[in-house]
């Protein structure tokens, strides 16, 4: 039962910082922009939220850090391909490796430290225990004691739902990336609805990252969002931009990562580093060859 | 009557060198159906879309009601009471009717919800008042082309328009659907409306518009009343010179066959039948052209024939050969292929103009390599180039400059060189002369006649029902993927093609359409 | 060409103008700590065959993806090709032991197979089941990551050291040095030139060059776009591979833990400035290595860290290829000027 539980757990944790990059991502997606600066944004999160948590000894205030340094990584992107018309693809790689290079200097600089910053001053998100659910056993287990991004995610989850499908908002975005000639002849600028998908999504990639340097761990390394920028891309793309189907995904692909650590007993801790990684490559599979049948 | 717009020295340039506008000066009544013609590339659609704030000017000055004007976006031009239906329709595929009007003025409740209640109800009221026959829930991927356009024109009306702007509206419709469109828009102007009609076919225009204004590169040519002027007239003014709208086809007898479809049907992944039971042949020295609505199988037929796709089941023949299961450098032996879009399929844009000639002949022509195939002939290729250049009379600066350096005209001679050296026993041409001036359709046409008294077989396909009456042997007809009539271009006339393209099969009691 | 020269001259000098800015605001002299990072990479015989050194994987895996880049697909397997081509060479090396005229080559040879396969694997995931290359090259990064991780700290460990790492290969496999000349340039320059004759004088490189542009174009042309996916895969794959052999070969002659450092990602961007042009990847690489060489002499001379250089690089990266839009939109722009006034004159 423990096992289950804390299997469930796990799965829960890894997901969520999956969850909310890609709810971002799928901001920018339903806008037509090819994003692939999620993994430095929340990498510019997780280091502002430990920078914030750390000088104020407070952990709200590392949530705030996180946003305004993932924003400013969306403020970079937004500069060069909104306004200067820079290529996406060249962009968001040049920003990832921007923030890799920027972190560890400023790590380098700021802490004077060289690939990890821990400290005990740095305030950690709480977990929320909800009174009486706490209670029920093995599911108060699951529904409390998350941490509070947990639930922060959920709640993301159900605005994103109704702002993208039932808001003004969401039917210009949408038009955004559908048909932008369209949506500029109805007298809504395109770039305009970018820009905002883009704060969206830095926004999104900041709470992230505060969840991966102040949730799941409470520390900084280097390059520590590893890759999961990108496997939020590929949750983004594998269900077309769906909330739901990325809140599905995200909790595959914690589930792998939670029975990564389960599987240490058994393996070099090596190769159950690997697994979410084979997952994606698993479910675009199947993804690619379901989209294969359907054109033919 | 008063007038509504005036556009005075009006100049637009498109980099690197090309004056789409020279001091244009032209003005607009109120409540009148005013028409823009001119050859393609005239500055027709660019004077409109300078008016609409598409494209920056860069000179002259815009009044309206007397006021001047300079729109930044397409947005305050319909706020202030212009609007333009575009060549290629700008709704949201995905999008239901209702959705696309409402789409920049939605009507929203808390938190910024949108009321449907609301908008649907405001959208029914419009299409009640103006009698448009459209159902506010269809999604625009499933209506028709001109349903889509009736959609386009009603979403300017939702927003109050006083002046309508139509880009070549009767392009992408059929003989039958035109009248209907005729009669709303002079439905519209009856109420009031002012409407700006691009066009370059000019029975249309006399037959529906009050004012006309001529266009030619770049330059106004002359505003005229409609009632005052006459089809040929407006041809000289349009090209400069007389034209004449006679086939050019000497007599040929045709030889053997040398293309064959035979019983091809292709059923796509969605189990819709694309092409039903092809039959089709072309003979030495014939051409044959192929008439349809676009988006009935013309398609997957090119992409049958090339090899993109795989059909279900038939046979494709050239010279008695084969080639349902070749590959595509194996039928490029036998088939010469000039697209209909040159810059998707006809070349690669960015690439030198000798590299783009180079194409196919690399892998046929010995001559292009050395080592077996391994190693490019540069010096060869370049000397091939000059040959095009003098053969094709094409206009190019350097060799080495990108493909997009060149016009559409040159462009489209450079590819006809490129195919047409290949010295293939058949050429398909799939609307050889989409988007080129007249001066170039005329030196394409001559092309094609003068390969079929080479005795080439020719497949043409083309969207302009009098390209295919001045050149071709026959008209095939293909409705909904089925060839439902091959007819003797002589025995056959516009009313009766355009009938069998709509409805796909002859009319029973043959009445004038227009 | 001479547009492309301005706007990188231009470019580098704003990013290094901007990087002074940063520097002034951190309380840093620009001045100093620049000629300090170039006498380190340039001012001399040993500062420069350094810089020549270093550039050789960077070249190698920039060269891998302007290659990939300009013949049609994503592939930015690199870092993982590069780490597993590493494995290869430091494996043969380990349990070959031949005389080095035949060592070399071998070694070589097994770096190039070994980045070619992991590249390979992607190619087949694309071919076979339609699997985008631009996320499974990225996700066989990772992978490469913890596998070759797990390669040095179990099966090739040496049990004298503390940290993952493998013992020295046969010396018969170290490349050969002159004073501080190290041969991997060679090998570099002359791998370089073939690649540049392959791609644009060989039929083979033209039908890339063109698929890359228009694969529909090239498609109906009769060039077999398929069969070329997978050549260019696989040779792309077999540079960035022979980028970690050769950095085995000539530098610790042992694989390391954090041995790609981030080698590869540099060398994708280097075809991004570069524009995926060969002879500006060179250049670019060169130049690249540079700031990465003067690094450490920098941080030594002056309090400048020397993980500064990565964001100067991203930072010459942005700047260069909006730089490059920006000049075409400005010179369009007093072109219509000109044109204008002809007219209304």
């Amino acid at each position: 039962m423990n096992i289950f539980i804390g299997l469930i757990n796990g799965m829960i944790s890894g997901a969520t910082p999956i969850l909310l990059a890609a709810l971002g991502g799928t901001f920018t997606y339903y806008a037509g922009i090819f994003n692939i600066a999620m993994e430095g944004m929340m990498l510019g999160g997780a280091f502002f939220g430990v920078l914030g948590s750390y000088y104020f000894n407070s952990w709200p205030m590392g949530i705030l850090c996180a946003i305004i340094g993932a924003l400013l990584m969306a403020l970079i992107f937004i500069v060069f391909t909104v306004f200067l018309k820079t290529d996406e693809f060249v962009t968001g790689i040049a920003l990832n490796l921007f923030a890799v290079g920027a972190t560890t200097y400023m790590l380098r600089q700021i802490f004077n430290v060289k690939g990890v910053f821990s400290n005990p001053g740095i305030i950690p998100i709480p977990h929320i225990d909800i009174p009486f659910i706490d209670k029920i056993p093995v599911l108060g287990d699951i529904l409390s004691g998350q941490n509070l991004m947990v639930y922060v995610t959920v709640v993301v989850l159900l605005i994103s739902v109704f702002a993208i499908y039932k808001t003004r908002f969401g039917l210009r975005l949408r038009a955004a990336g559908y048909n932008s000639p369209s949506l500029d002849s109805s007298g809504v600028r395109t770039s305009t609805m970018r820009i905002w998908s883009l704060v969206i999504c830095g926004v999104l990639c900041g709470l992230a990252g505060a969840f991966l340097s102040l949730g799941y761990v409470t520390l900084f390394s280097e390059n520590m969002t590893a890759g999961r920028g990108w496997i939020s891309l590929a949750a983004v793309i594998l269900v077309n931009g769906n909330p739901w189907g990325i809140a599905l995904i995200s909790l595959v692909f914690g589930f792998t990562d939670g029975l990564g650590l389960l599987l240490q007993k058994f393996l070099p801790n090596q190769f159950t580093s690997m697994v979410p990684y084979l997952a994606t490559l698993v479910s675009l599979y199947f993804y690619s060859i379901q989209k294969r049948k359907k054109s033919i | 009557m008063e007038t509504i717009i005036e556009m005075k020295d009006m100049i637009k340039v498109f980099p690197p060198n090309v004056v789409a506008l020279d001091s244009v000066s032209t003005d607009f009544r109120k409540g009148e159906i005013h028409a823009i013609v001119g050859e393609n590339g005239a500055g027709k659609s660019t004077l409109m879309k300078v008016l609409y704030g598409l494209e920056p000017k860069n000179g002259g000055e815009i009044l309206f009601h007397g006021q001047s004007v300079n729109f930044k976006d397409a947005g305050e031009a319909i706020a202030a009471g212009i609007g333009m239906v575009h060549q290629e329709i700008l709704l949201i595929q995905e999008y239901t009717i209702w959705e696309n009007i409402i789409l920049g003025i939605e009507p929203v409740g808390f938190l910024g919800r949108i009321n449907r209640v609301q908008a649907r109800k405001n959208v029914q009221a419009k299409i009640d008042e103006f009698k448009f026959n459209l159902n506010l829930d269809d999604k625009i991927e499933d209506i028709s082309v001109a349903a889509r356009q009736k959609v386009e024109i009603l979403k300017l009306l939702y927003r109050n328009v006083e002046v309508l702007i139509l880009d070549e509206p009767t392009a992408v419709l059929t003989p039958q659907e035109i009248p209907q469109l005729f009669s709303e828009l002079q439905r519209l102007r009856d109420n009031g409306k002012t409407i700006l009609f691009i066009s370059h076919h000019l029975d249309e225009v006399l037959a529906l518009s009050d004012r006309i204004t001529v266009m030619r590169k770049g330059k106004k040519i002359a505003t005229v009343e409609a009632r005052d002027t006459n089809k040929e007239d407006l041809a000289k003014m349009m090209v400069g010179r007389d034209v004449l709208f006679l086939s050019k086809r000497e007599a040929k007898q045709p030889g053997a066959v040398v293309f064959a479809i035979k019983a091809l049907t292709y059923i796509d992944g969605n189990k819709r039948k694309r092409l039903d039971d092809v039959n089709l042949q072309v003979k030495a020295g014939e051409i044959v052209g192929i008439a349809g609505v676009e988006g009935n199988g013309q398609f997957e037929l090119v992409n049958s024939i090339m090899g993109l796709t795989r059909p279900t089941s038939g046979q494709i023949l050239v010279n008695g050969k084969e080639l349902i299961a070749a590959d595509i450098l194996e039928r490029r032996k036998f088939v010469s292929f000039v697209s209909q879009d040159r810059s998707k399929m006809g070349a690669a844009v960015k690439a030198s103009i000798t590299e783009n000639v180079m194409m196919t002949h690399h892998r046929l022509n010995k001559q292009f390599t050395h080592w077996k195939g391994a190693l490019l002939d540069y010096r060869y290729s370049r000397q091939f180039t000059r040959k095009i250049e003098e053969q094709f009379g094409v206009s190019m600066g350097s060799m080495d400059n990108p493909f997009k350096s060149l016009s559409g005209g040159n462009q489209q001679k450079v590819i006809l060189g490129r195919e047409l050296l290949l010295d293939t026993p058949f050429l398909l041409l799939d609307q050889p002369t989409r988007g080129l001036d007249v001066g170039s359709i005329e030196y394409v046409h001559e092309i094609i006649l003068k390969m079929r008294m080479q005795d080439r077989a020719i497949l043409l396909i083309s969207a302009d029902l009098e390209e295919l009456f001045r050149i071709s042997d026959h008209i095939v007809v293909l409705n909904r993927g089925k060839i439902v009539a091959d007819l003797a271009t002589e025995k056959t006339n516009l009313e009766q093609v355009g009938y069998l393209m709509l409805e796909g099969k002859d009319k029973e009691d043959a009445k004038e359409i227009r | 060409m001479r547009k492309k020269f301005v706007s990188g001259v231009l470019g580098i000098v704003v990013a290094l103008g901007l990087g002074a800015v940063i520097m002034l605001i951190e309380g840093f002299n620009p001045i100093t700590t620049y000629s300090a990072l170039f006498s380190y990479s340039l001012g001399g015989f040993y500062p420069l065959t350094t810089t020549l050194r270093n550039s050789v994987p960077l070249i190698l895996t920039g060269l891998s993806a302007s290659i990939a880049f300009a013949s049609g697909p994503v592939n930015l397997g690199q870092p993982g090709q590069l780490l597993i081509g590493a494995l290869f060479a430091t494996v043969g090396g380990l349990y070959i032991h031949l005389p080095a005229p035949l060592m070399i080559p071998l070694l070589i040879i097994l770096a190039m197979i070994g980045g070619a396969l992991w590249s390979g694997i992607a190619a087949l995931m694309r071919r076979f089941f339609s699997m985008d290359e631009f996320i499974t090259t990225l996700m066989l990064n990772m992978i490469a990551d913890f596998f070759t991780y797990w390669a040095i700290s179990y099966p090739f460990f040496d049990k004298t050291a503390y940290s993952p790492m493998t013992p020295q290969i046969d010396k018969a496999g170290w490349l050969p040095e002159f004073g501080n000349f190290n041969t991997n340039i060679l090998v570099m320059v002359l791998v370089f030139v073939a690649v540049w004759f392959i791609f644009t004088r060989f039929t083979a490189g033209y039908e890339w060059r063109l698929t890359g542009q228009n694969s529909i174009f090239a498609r109906l042309g009769g060039c077999k776009i398929d069969k070329n996916y997978v050549t260019v895969m696989l040779l792309t794959g077999a540079l960035a591979g022979l980028a970690g052999g050769l950095v085995v070969m000539a530098g610790p002659h042992r694989f390391l833990k954090g041995l790609g450092a981030n080698y590869a990602w540099d060398g994708v961007m280097i075809a991004m400035v570069a524009n995926n042009d060969l002879i500006g990847t060179l250049l670019y690489g060169l130049f690249f290595s540079s700031l990465q060489t003067g690094a450490v002499g920098m941080e030594l001379i002056t309090a400048v860290p020397s993980e500064f250089i990565q964001v100067l690089q991203s930072v010459i990266v942005l700047v260069i290829v909006a730089g490059r839009g920006m000049l075409d939109i400005v010179l369009d722009k007093t072109q219509i000027k000109r044109k204008a006034r002809e007219r209304t004159a």
